[in-house]
């Protein structure tokens, strides 16, 4: 008998088990499904358009030629196009896409290697547990249509993410897209698609590794270089991926070892640690990797991946530091050691004969590092090993510069190094004191050097005194929100005591150092807006106190609640705020989320005054997490580095057929007040930040009490910080009920005698003026087939 | 303006605390004595904007001083009634918050304020700044208040002697709320205020019925409505009166309609099953049936443990938001327990089977005493087995609606099944504990369907027919 492809019948069945992965029951009502499940590159094109007509993309070409292929390099100034026909502006949006696709594979890639590692340890099977909440993985929800039960359930779900990717990534080759605003487009799906791939990662380790589940007291731990304790063997982690370091913190745990050994973190991995146990330590946020590893406190170093020095080796090898790299995205050109014995890799590295090794084997990595650096420390404290210079080799050093300025050209910040030298050379640290905040440690002053002072080591020993003192404190990252915190905080967001929400999100390249994101925290805390945080960025926020000595993770609360500060967690923590805004719209306005991405973006674009702020993003990952934002339809502010990136996606008040809007009820067409005014924009300084800030957090859709809240902020803080009233504050006033209160008298006046309105003085009532009046009941959308009647 | 007092007004202060080194005065509290009252008076009874002070003033105080400190508001307007007393007392101790340097806590006698040091070196050296401050909020943002007059007192015979009158008044207030029900007046109102999250949802506010949210009760609405006729929270003729028991009124039905664009036309406010009023999303506390023991639970946000239908507040609470209305689970604002109309078409707490226990406590004085011990806990019930037992014991009024048949094989444990399954199709989540088992072949008649089944057979031994 030949068996072929068709039907059979068997008779008979022995000893055969069929795995079935789900059962449910057709009695079960489904889901109600949208119209875009798993979107491919054109799925949601038409929402993009929507976005991108009312907030055209300007460009900032930071490179002006094109250097992709043996054709060129093509200079594309001047209208010029390329060999292959490309001309700047698709070149630069092209380039804006490969960095978000760089940033959405990083956390894809971290998520891929985290699900692959969780389910060999945990099980396909493993339930997903994040916190009580009824939408379990909101983001993939929302835009693949599925509602994941297990661990295993997202394998699908990164199968899609990496399909976008790849295809997205296919675009760039030569001789592919050529229109700008598909490039847009096709960002902005890599930017969603991102958001997916953080979900996946952070929730799967919230499952397994038992982090805070939606736990707004999460518990606070110690933070700062100036917490770490250098007379005990220090073991110092560094990236994004925990995989590796739990392994050690288990065997730490086991074998009590938690009082003989100092674990400190640097960068996501650090959250991520303290998320698992808060007996780990936070040395600080990406800005003081080399930094830290320049003081030459660690005694061993271990490595997963993103974000980590490229010169790792280079430096750590000066300083007989061994490094341990345990992901293979990160590999240095180590020798693989993971099949070998433990006390064999011991013997290789104490000794220096080898300055790191790789090993995927975790086990042995978590055997390893503790005994590696308890052996570690005594050898390196008996060879003397100090990397910082000392006092008299700090005055000559300082001395030795010529003040050239070359440094300061170098410095992405601009700092004046040459000034701080000078004053040192004379031995007042205090300019150096001040510039080691501002420092982001990258080092490139030291190649811009002719004297080749090493300009790092200077400015760390100038500044040692300042850095015993970073002491602060992080509450650890509580993963999602949680349902009944969004119910509860549905009042304060309805009645307008809540004026916005404010992310301050990624990377520490601040324009004016780390204070700068305390103090925006701070002031808008003190506001009532809810602060949410996550990243660097939820590190620096920590390492400040008031004049009682506390932090503002000490002095606010942990929950979704009007003047409370989130730290979500770790870089893909990110995932958990655009999911906060879509289980708003599932769960005020009863929205099926399912597949269906477009209504729930505009939900959120009309109605949830949300504001991303990437002050000091620098990384491809800022980018990816922004442009997701943005397809969500929630605003982000850039700082001053921000035009880096290539393009913004400012909104022009001034004209005012952008500002059309549909109301639900009837498809009538309504000119509203330019809200959010802009999609992606940057802010030069603090100053104008500020009231920019307050002023995103408007939208179509609030009523009389949130827009009078949040009038009242903007108007305050443009006061505050540029000591003016804003020239536009009146175009967001619908009617008298819309002023601030404390100003409403002096508010008309302006009214009725610059912009020439009508006021009914006896009654305080606006008779004539406003574009519009408020109606309550207006149900603002950009989707025409989202009104009643629609046929589309 | 705001320019003209000696410190800055806005809502940026409400959470700013005067500690007590910071502190330049304390003024009532509980060391020392006070209260905050507003009284509706005649229009040509006041004058607007008078500030009178008994006592000392600031300037004449000492630092880190104690006193006493009475604030006594009258309004007048031709829409001030009595009735908006409470409402607009309520809100002395936001709009002193906004003022810089000035803390205010608890309300009526019980309120306690500081003055920092700060703001005496910025120039408040009298209460006429804080009383016209406050003056001014009131009108801006109560605009029915035509006229407004202040009175301070800060000399402790005086502030004892008003006191006495003051707590008569609160007494006389206190007792109109409680007797005022849903057949003493003919208005109700609504408010739309979610409207600019949930779209569909529109909110019934009647004496008997405060606010899901637990915000707004029905003085509040009347006193929104009287500020902005055109707003958020209007009045509800009731109407004709449909429905005595449900509490269904043709007014109330109309605005319905209208105002859900026809997504609904008849709202029952105090009934659970038929026509119940709709959910928003930010009801403190979400009620669910459960047709194996005929009754209705009730869980709240902070309970973070499983209902006895093995169900979690969020999960619920998914089921019954988004403004619909959803047959078999209710939204409620907290304050809806003590209300004597409580769910009375449903047989009100006679129905009510579970609560957690802290929010229980909450309401306990509210339940009547014949039902109170009735009602399990977490700590009695934790499943539907459990809870089944404990009612039967308990003697619960439930118990005598289940079927003979239920009672008699119980002992056999089914729980999924139930005879008193009132006339209704349960929506979807109540499935979610009754997944049925897999069966055998030839049992029950239920059909499987394998989806995307990929079946990894090791070895297929093939033999033919002998």
């Amino acid at each position: 008998m030949v068996i072929k492809k068709g039907r059979f019948t068997i008779e008979g069945l022995e000893n055969v088990q069929i795995n079935i992965g789900k059962v449910t029951s057709s009695d079960e009502a489904e889901e109600p499904q949208g119209p875009t499940p798993a979107p491919d590159i054109h799925g949601l094109r038409d929402w993009d358009m929507r976005l991108l007509k009312r907030y055209e993309p300007v460009y900032s070409p930071i490179c002006d030629l094109c250097c992709y292929c043996t054709y060129g390099k093509c200079d594309l100034t001047g209208n010029k196009e390329g060999a292959c026909g490309i001309n700047m502006e698709a070149h630069q949006a092209r380039e804006a896409m490969i960095r978000t696709l760089t940033g959405a594979a990083a956390h894809a890639g971290h998520g891929r290697h985290l699900l692959n590692h969780l389910i060999k340890r945990f099980g396909a099977d493993h339930p997903i547990d994040a916190g009580p909440s009824n939408i379990k993985a909101p983001v993939t929800q929302t835009v693949l249509g599925v509602k994941p039960e297990t661990i295993g359930d997202f394998v699908p779900v990164l199968d899609y993410v990496e399909e976008q990717i790849t295809q997205l990534l296919a675009t760039a080759h030569l001789g592919q897209e050529g229109s700008a605003i598909d490039f847009e487009s096709k960002a902005l799906h890599a930017g969603m698609v991102d958001h997916v791939g953080m979900e996946v990662s952070d929730i799967i380790q919230i499952s397994c590794l038992d982090m805070p589940k939606s736990q707004a007291d999460a518990p606070l731990v110690d933070m700062g270089m100036g917490l770490i304790d250098s007379t005990k063997p220090v073991l110092l982690c560094i990236g994004h991926n925990v995989a590796a370091v739990t392994y050690i913190m288990d065997y730490m745990d086991e074998h009590d070892l938690f009082d003989k050994i100092e674990l400190a973190g640097l960068c996501c991995t650090a959250h991520d640690m303290t998320r698992i146990n808060t007996r780990a330590k936070v040395v600080g946020s990406l800005s003081k990797q080399l930094k830290y590893i320049r003081s030459g406190i660690p005694d061993l170093i271990i490595v997963d991946e993103q974000c980590i020095r490229a010169d790792m080796m280079q430096e750590t090898s000066k300083l007989h530091i061994p490094v341990i790299a345990t992901n293979d995205k990160v590999m240095y050109g180590l020798p693989d050691r993971s099949k070998d014995d433990i006390d064999d890799i011991i013997r290789d590295l104490a000794s220096g004969d080898q300055p790191g090794v790789l090993l995927f084997d975790y086990d042995k990595v978590g055997e390893l590092a503790p005994k590696l650096v308890m052996k570690m420390a005594p050898i390196r404290k008996e060879k003397g090993i100090t990397a910082l210079p000392d006092d008299a080799e700090f005055k000559k050093l300082a001395s030795s510069c010529t003040q050239c300025g070359a440094c300061v050209i170098g410095c992405p910040q601009g700092l004046e190094i040459d000034k701080a030298m000078e004053a040192a050379a004379e031995g007042d640290l205090t300019l150096f004191e001040e510039l080691h905040d501002k420092c982001i440690g990258c080092g490139r002053c030291e190649f811009e050097c002719p004297k080749k002072i090493p300009i790092l080591n200077v400015i760390e020993k100038a500044a040692q005194k300042v850095i015993r003192e970073e002491k602060g404190k992080l509450r650890t990252g509580r993963g999602q929100v949680g349902d009944a915190e969004i119910r509860e905080e549905g009042v304060n967001l309805v009645m307008g005591t809540t004026p916005g929400i404010v992310a301050i999100i990624g990377c520490p390249n601040y324009p004016d150092g780390s204070r700068d994101v305390y103090e925006v925290a701070e002031e808008m805390l003190q506001r009532s807006y809810i602060v949410v945080a996550s990243g660097c960025s939820a590190m620096d926020i920590g390492m400040f106190k008031n004049e009682e000595g506390k932090t503002l993770y000490e002095r606010y609360g942990g929950g979704f609640l009007k003047g409370n500060l989130l730290n979500t967690g770790s870089c893909v923590s990110n995932g958990h705020i655009t999911a906060t805004a879509i289980k708003v719209a599932a769960i005020f306005a009863g929205r099926d989320i399912s597949g269906n991405f477009e209504e729930i973006a505009d939900y959120v674009m009309c109605r949830i005054g949300a504001v991303g702020l990437a002050w000091g993003g620098f990384t491809q990952k800022a980018l990816s997490i922004g442009t997701g934002c943005n397809r969500l339809g929630i605003p982000v502010v850039l700082g001053p580095h921000g035009p880096k990136y290539r393009r913004a996606y400012p909104g022009k008040a001034y004209d005012k057929d952008k500002w059309n809007i549909l109301d639900s009820r009837d498809g009538s067409v309504h000119n509203v007040e330019p809200a959010p005014e802009h999609l992606l924009i940057t802010a030069e300084n603090k100053a104008e930040l500020m009231p920019m800030l307050a002023k995103l957090c408007f939208r179509p859709g609030d009523n009389n009490l949130g827009r009078m809240i949040k009038l009242t902020h903007y108007i305050e803080l443009n006061e505050k910080y540029l000591g003016v009233l804003p020239d536009d504050w009146h175009i967001y006033v619908r009617g008298e009920a819309d002023l601030p209160l404390a100003m409403r008298e002096k508010l008309l006046k302006i009214l009725e005698e610059e912009h020439g309105w009508k006021i009914d003085w006896n009654k305080k009532k606006i008779l004539e003026g406003p574009a519009r009046k408020v109606d309550i009941s207006f149900q603002p959308t950009n989707v025409p087939r989202l009104c009643k009647g629609a046929v589309e | 303006m705001a320019d003209e007092f000696p410190f800055e007004i806005s809502p940026m202060f409400e959470g700013e605390r005067v500690r007590k080194d910071d502190m330049y005065v304390e003024l009532a509290g509980p060391k020392s004595k006070g209260f905050e009252l507003v009284n509706a008076v005649e229009i040509d009874e006041i004058e607007d904007g008078k500030f009178t002070l008994i006592g000392p003033d600031i300037s004449d105080m000492e630092e880190g001083g104690r006193y006493p400190l009475a604030m006594i508001y009258r309004i007048a307007g031709e829409l001030v009634e009595p009735d908006l007393e409470a409402i607009v007392e309520r809100r002395n101790h936001d709009f002193q918050n906004y003022l810089q340097g000035v803390m205010h806590l608890n309300q009526r006698y019980d309120v306690w304020l500081r003055i920092n040091k700060d703001s005496i070196t910025k120039g408040l050296d009298s209460f006429e700044h804080i009383a016209k401050a406050t003056m001014m909020l009131f009108r801006n943002e109560l605009p029915f208040i035509e006229k407004i007059e202040a009175t301070y007192i800060t000399d402790m015979e005086k502030v004892e002697e008003e006191l006495a009158k003051a707590m008569e008044r609160y007494a006389a207030r206190d007792e109109r709320t409680r007797n005022l029900h849903d057949e003493d007046v003919d208005t109700f109102y609504g408010c739309s205020l979610c409207q600019s999250f949930a779209p569909t949802s529109v909110c019934v506010i009647s004496p008997d019925r405060i606010a899901l949210c637990g915000a707004i009760n029905w003085f509040d609405g009347r006193a929104a409505a009287k500020v902005d006729p055109d707003g958020p929270q209007f009045p509800i003729e009731k109407g004709e009166l449909l429905d005595e028991m449900g509490g269904e009124y043709s007014g109330v039905n109309e605005v319905a309609q209208k105002l859900s664009g026809g997504e609904y036309n008849r709202i029952k406010i105090h009934s659970f099953f038929e026509f119940p009023h709709t959910s928003c999303g930010c009801f403190e506390v979400v009620g669910f049936y459960m047709p194996e023991v005929d009754g209705i639970g009730w869980v709240d946000r902070d309970y973070t443990g499983m209902a006895p239908n093995g169900l979690a507040f969020s999960t619920m609470a998914g089921q019954t938001g988004g403004g619909k209305q959803v047959i078999g689970f209710l939204g409620i604002g907290v304050n809806y327990f003590r209300s004597p109309k409580f769910i009375q078409a449903d047989g009100g707490w006679n129905r009510v089977v579970w609560m957690p226990k802290f929010l229980k406590d909450k309401v306990l004085a509210d339940i009547p005493t014949e039902i109170v011990d009735k009602v399990a806990t977490e700590e009695d019930a934790h499943d539907l087995d459990t809870l089944k037992e404990f009612l039967k014991e308990k003697d619960h009024p439930v118990v005598k609606n289940w079927g003979a048949d239920e009672e008699e094989d119980e002992d056999e444990g089914s729980t999924g099944t139930s005879t008193a399954m009132p006339a209704f199709d349960m929506p979807g989540p109540a499935m979610l504990q009754n997944i049925p088992p897999m069966t055998g072949s030839g049992s029950g008649g239920m059909k499987i369907t394998l989806k995307n089944a990929k079946v990894s057979i090791d070895k297929v031994i093939l033999s033919s027919k002998k």
